[in-house]
């Protein structure tokens, strides 16, 4: 390449570079930056191959590019101007790519991206939701040009920008260019970018330094590395055109050690531009001298800030000095220097190009153009995003990153690495700005957003990104150096369950005075993680120290496995599928009981949080867990039956528990097993609670619930029928007629009211979900005909609903005041009731009924939706200009479920709480008499079954405690069953073939809503076996 | 390579080229930490006369940044991310397992000189995560399969050696 030296022998070259690209040649963009990893190499390889083996070498040309920022489909390829994409690409697919779409213009649907949802394959780059949404102004080039060629550079419109600043402006009006566009800091402090030039410019002292912090340290950021390997020159540019502007004549541009693509490339391009002469002395013949050189890092994050990049520069350790002076003043060899960070140099040829006017048409008021993210951890659609300044985290999260894997909840978007904090999903509507991001006690930072799942613990986070900057502190102050230490060791000690309450305010204490003594950014933000986690996850804090208990099931020191912590009743999970995978079924429901006497009902209905939480879920899919326990518990009742003799009775106490539902008989049942005499007073004439006269028999089956009902009767515990405990005979008289202690676990069986009109008058057609399942359960003969509507979005009314299509209602909606996405119920039942042909209206609140003089006739419904309120709660919003009215045969009201306390007396001296039910102590469901305790749904409001399980087995270990005089919280871990199993370690078999899931047998939609079957099948003892051996087994994992 | 040798050959063709360099330091340290695979505490005092430094200068920025190091290390470097997008997918077990498989601890070398395992604050590659660096090779979405196939993978290069 010659020299230039004038502006018209640029053009010169520009036009010659213009002439030899030929519009009518195909290209193909291979990623071979981030898609290397997945081996984007041997695709490029095998593309060259076939394409000259097919003779197109002259009409096609295979180029290498950098990030197109849709990693999580790598290796990904592009074709122009096709502007198609195709995902996931090997080396094998290249013969046909080659034969059809690059000869024939025919299209691949392997390869295409498909929408989750509908499988559609989408083909052009503009239309699939995750470019569509983006605005690529600073990534434009990146992903379509080879970064390695300069030629690609200029003829993309590259080094148009300096032409324009050396030929057409002056420095003082690029720097008012600059200023006016608004730019801010893109690494993070969000400082405008033309000011802090000015200052430079104004400064005395010769020479001055211009230099590129490219030493992208924040834990989950990668903007600059894609940049800066995608399109170094742009980076280039901008430096060339800061310099021009404050009048630098050397710059740097400092790289971590750890990007060694990075570093090839920007070599590559200085040497370019060294032979081109645009750096150097004169540059273009407009008297204009520069140069830079490449500084590469050496591993320590304190160098991201500035005055400790400066000194590592210098050859130094890279501590930070005290600021003024500030580098504008005395920086590199105490000249006046000038640092931005990559992204900011990017954006600079932008403006100078387009002008402010044109940047600032994106962006907030206070923040303009755009911003690149790198989006990473739990979502979908990992990769590199570029959105306005102003975008939601939704939009970037949801539409853009395409949501959470497996269906699993939100919990936090990290953003700024370890200089930020967490962001909740009440932010989720929050425009990401420097200034709304930072109120809310995170930051914007250099880009990086990590999503947190519900598999995430929050002071697990805080603790990983104190132990970063603990370890990464330089040590030069002592806030930080000593601060950093403490929070960490404070923290450690939670997540170790070694946590006391008081911890809570040393880690806010702490936290504010490393703040505010510290001498550098990183002292001053590194609190920023605990401290917002601490904002708004203080349950899960608390929840580490009092209860031992991580939401996220991460935290080894309180974790066997995470299926069995994620279990409210605390099943060791592992062994018991180990059993079945060793075909020891007896032992398996043995170990189930050891924390649950329901395995036949759990293993039909449970909500299974430890699927949610499996291991193997993160490697392909859970183990189908509640399955498992459905099929042993079946083949333990097949072949076994009932307890040989019931347990011993040790003790002389006797306890009386006030319903049979899940939680009373569970409490019964433990406290049985303890030695104590327990009797059961239950008002229905059949036990279960909820699971006996709620849940429809094509979800649970009678004989099941029946079954275990009498399981548990042959453990020795006496069950009254038909014996109400009410104001004639109150739970005062239990304790007189000689019970030691009452358990009340009464249940949430009151149908809750709507309060609109016409609801008030007894008309026949208008039911509540909880009777009218109740009814049908206990057989009585209701006839539905015609139209019904249900209201409603929990199981209730999902199970009312169903069954209304079973008793012969001609067609049946379900009418819901929020989204689907929003509905209580179960996922699974959704599309189960969906199948089965029940529609689902969502956004419409009930207005009034309309009825005739005795009979339900239709029902008004409001438009609404809901909001979500920076306090974390959804409020609903009634929109009144939108009403709808339909006609109705019946009306099934079911939304919710309230205790029904009818049964305490007036006098009881038992505190009630606000809604009506008992007040009790949460940890030890003591109410303020001595010996009274009550748990359950009853003083929940309405939960699952297994955690009714669990508030019972809590009961029986607090009733025992009570009875034997011990005082004191009671904590109840996770612990190793006494039949443990070894055998089945999926891990240690070295092969890497695949074992899906077996997916579960359903009965067919149309013959099941004709009777009452049960609509799920269960596994065979082969599939049982089978889908047991994937568990990994992750409680012989070492800690 | 008998990696406690020293090569003062080598060492001095790499401090020919930064003789008396100005902030050189850090570029002299990093070609030779590339060529001997660590730092040679006995090239410390050459180190500190080429650039006309104390030598406890050099010592300083030895121990100050991680990419630094005074004791040899193997033949492959495993890097394995603890970033906190790694972290979130479960960075923790990888980095447990290969622990387990190579029987080295964090910053450990083998016995043998063949496998380093050094942890990487972040290698920013979180679209990858979990992920870990192999030399200068990316290895992402990483599972225990995965992980115990590439580690196979390595040890069959030394097999053959």
């Amino acid at each position: 390449m010659e020299k230039l030296s004038s502006i018209g022998q640029f053009e010169w070259l520009r036009n010659r570079i213009l002439s030899k690209t030929t519009e009518d040649k195909s290209v193909v963009h291979v990623c071979m930056t981030g898609c290397r990893a997945y081996g984007a190499a041997s695709v490029k390889d095998a593309l060259v191959e076939e394409v000259e083996k097919q003779g197109l070498s002259e009409t096609v040309e295979i180029r290498s590019t950098g990030c197109h920022g849709f990693c999580a489909k790598a290796p990904v390829i592009g074709f122009e101007p096709m502007g198609i994409q195709y995902q996931e690409v090997t080396p094998e697919d290249a013969p046909e790519i080659t034969a059809k779409t690059l000869k024939e213009n025919q299209l691949i649907e392997r390869l295409a991206y498909k929408d989750p949802k509908t499988k559609v394959p989408i083909y052009h780059l503009d239309q699939i939701p995750f470019y569509a949404k983006q605005e690529k102004r600073v990534l434009k080039r990146c992903g379509r040009i080879d970064p390695t060629s300069v030629e690609d550079y200029i003829a993309a419109g590259g080094y148009q920008a300096i032409v324009k600043a050396l030929t057409k402006m002056s420095p003082d009006e690029v720097i008012d260019e600059v200023l006016s566009a608004g730019i801010r800091g893109r690494g993070g402090a969000g400082f405008p970018t033309g000011l802090k030039w000015k200052f430079a410019r104004q400064a005395a002292g010769q020479p001055k330094y211009i230099i590129c912090n490219a030493d992208e340290g924040d834990p989950g950021a990668f903007m600059d590395r894609a940049m800066l390997e995608g399109d170094p020159h742009a980076v280039l540019e901008g430096m060339l055109i800061g310099a021009y502007a404050l009048g630098a004549a050397y710059g740097y541009i400092y790289v971590r050690e750890e990007y060694p693509i990075a570093i090839d490339h920007l070599n590559i391009a200085i040497e370019q531009l060294q032979e081109l002469g645009l750096l150097g002395e004169n540059i273009l013949g407009m008297g204009f001298d520069f140069d830079l050189s490449l500084k590469m890092g050496a591993g320590a994050f304190v160098c991201g800030e500035e005055t400790a990049l400066m000194a590592s520069i210098e050859g130094k350790r890279g501590m930070p000095t005290a600021r003024p002076p500030f580098p504008a003043q005395e920086g590199l060899d105490r000249k006046p220097s000038n640092i931005n960070n990559v992204e900011t140099f990017a954006n600079i040829p932008l403006i100078i190009n387009k002008g402010a006017a044109w940047y600032g048409m994106v962006g907030t008021e206070k923040s303009k153009g755009t911003k690149i993210f790198s989006l990473a951890g739990k979502v979908n659609n990992t990769g590199l995003v570029e959105v306005p300044i102003g975008a939601t985290i939704k939009d970037v999260v949801f539409e853009i990153g395409g949501g959470i894997p497996q269906g699993r909840e939100f919990k936090a978007v990290q953003m700024g690495g370890p200089s930020g904090g967490c962001v909740p999903k009440q932010f989720l509507n929050l425009p990401i700005d420097y200034d709304t991001i930072q109120k809310i006690g995170a930051i914007m930072g250099s880009g990086g957003m990590v999503v947190m799942d519900e598999n995430n613990c929050m002071v697990e986070i805080a603790r990983f990104f104190l132990s970063f900057t603990q370890s990464e502190s330089c040590g030069k102050c002592a806030p930080c150096r000593l601060g950093t230490t403490q929070l960490l060791k404070i923290l450690t000690q939670i997540t170790n369950g070694e946590g006391r309450m008081e911890d809570i305010q040393t880690i806010k204490d702490l936290g504010e005075t490393i703040t505010s003594a510290s001498l550098c950014g990183l002292g001053q933000t590194c609190a920023k993680p605990a401290l917002s986690t601490l904002k708004y996850f203080t349950k899960e804090y608390e929840d580490h120290i009092k209860e031992h208990r991580c939401s996220g099931a991460v935290c080894d020191s309180m974790v066997i496995s995470a299926c069995q912590h994620a279990c409210p009743a605390g099943i060791d999970v592992p062994n018991y599928v180990a059993a079945i995978a060793c075909g020891n079924y007896k032992q398996a429901v043995d170990i189930i009981r050891e924390r649950n006497p329901f395995p036949a009902v759990c293993g039909r209905i449970c909500i299974h949080p430890c699927e949610t939480k499996c291991r193997r879920g993160e490697l392909d899919e859970a183990i189908a867990i509640r399955t498992l326990k459905r099929f042993a518990s079946d083949w333990y009742f097949e072949n076994i039956g009932m307890a040989k003799e019931p347990f011993p009775i040790i003790y002389s106490e006797k306890i009386a528990v006030v319903g049979a539902g899940p939680a009373g008989l569970s409490c019964a049942y433990f406290l049985s097993q303890m030695g104590y005499k327990v009797t059961v007073f239950e008002s229905q004439k059949v036990g279960g609670g909820m699971l006996g006269i709620a849940v429809p028999e094509f979800r649970l089956p009678r004989e099941v619930i029946e079954e275990e009902i009498k399981y548990i009767e042959s453990c020795g515990i006496e069950i009254c029928y038909n014996t109400p405990i009410d104001a004639k005979r109150t739970v005062n008289d239990l304790l007189r007629e000689g019970f030691n202690s009452v358990f009340i676990a009464a249940g949430a069986q009151a149908s809750k009211q709507v309060g609109i009109p016409g609801e008030e008058l007894a008309l026949s057609g208008l039911l509540y979900g909880l009777q009218f399942l109740t009814d049908i359960r206990l057989g009585e003969k209701i006839v539905l005909d015609g139209k019904v509507i249900v209201i409603g979005g929990g199981n209730v009314a999902f199970d009312a609903a169903r069954t209304a299509l079973r008793m012969g209602a001609q067609d049946v909606h379900i009418y819901y005041r929020r989204g689907i996405e929003e509905m209580p119920a179960w996922e699974k039942d959704i599309e189960e009731a969906v199948e089965e042909g029940v529609i689902i209206n969502p956004f419409w609140s009930p207005g009034k009924i309309i009825h005739d003089k005795e009979k339900v006739t239709g029902i008004e419904f409001i438009g609404s939706k809901a909001i979500l309120e920076p306090d974390g709660k959804s409020y609903i919003k009634v929109e009144k200009d939108r009403t709808l009215k339909v006609d109705a045969d019946t009306i099934i009201i079911s939304i919710g479920q309230a205790p029904d306390s009818s049964f305490i007396s007036e006098d009881s001296q038992l505190e009630r709480s606000l809604w009506g039910s008992l007040e009790v102590d949460s940890n030890t469901l003591t109410t303020n008499v001595d010996g009274i305790f009550a748990g359950g749904d009853y003083i929940t409001g309405p939960t699952t079954v297994i955690s009714a399980i669990a508030s019972g087995r809590r009961a029986a270990i607090a009733i025992d405690k009570y009875l034997i005089g011990a005082k004191g919280p009671i904590r109840i871990i996770d612990e190793k069953t006494q039949f443990e199993e070894t055998a089945g370690l999926a891990l240690d078999e070295e092969t890497t073939e695949e074992k899906p899931r077996i997916q579960i047998e359903i009965e067919n939609p149309v013959a099941r809503t004709k009777d009452f079957r049960e609509v799920e099948k269960g596994f065979t003892e082969d599939q049982a076996r089978i889908e047991a051996g994937r568990c990994l087994r992750c409680d012989l994992e070492e800690r | 390579m008998n990696p406690t040798e020293m090569d003062w050959e080598k060492l001095s063709e790499i401090l020919a080229q930064h003789q008396g360099k100005k902030w050189g330091l850090i570029p002299l340290l990093q070609e030779v930490q590339e060529g001997f695979g660590f730092i040679p505490p006995e090239s410390i005092e050459s180190i500190a006369e080429t650039l006309n430094l104390y030598p406890s200068q050099v010592q300083g920025v030895i121990t100050f940044y991680a990419g630094f190091s005074s004791e040899p290390k193997g033949k492959c470097v495993l890097k394995v991310c603890r970033g906190t997008a790694c972290h979130v997918k479960g960075g923790k077990s990888v980095l447990r397992l290969i622990q387990k498989n190579l029987d080295l601890k964090e910053g450990e070398t083998s016995p043998d000189y063949q496998f380093t395992l050094e942890t990487a604050a972040c290698l920013g590659a979180c679209f990858l995560a979990p992920a870990m660096m192999v030399d200068r090779e990316y290895y992402g979405k990483l599972n225990p399969i995965k992980v115990t196939s590439i580690l196979g993978e390595y040890r069959k290069e030394k097999g053959e050696d």
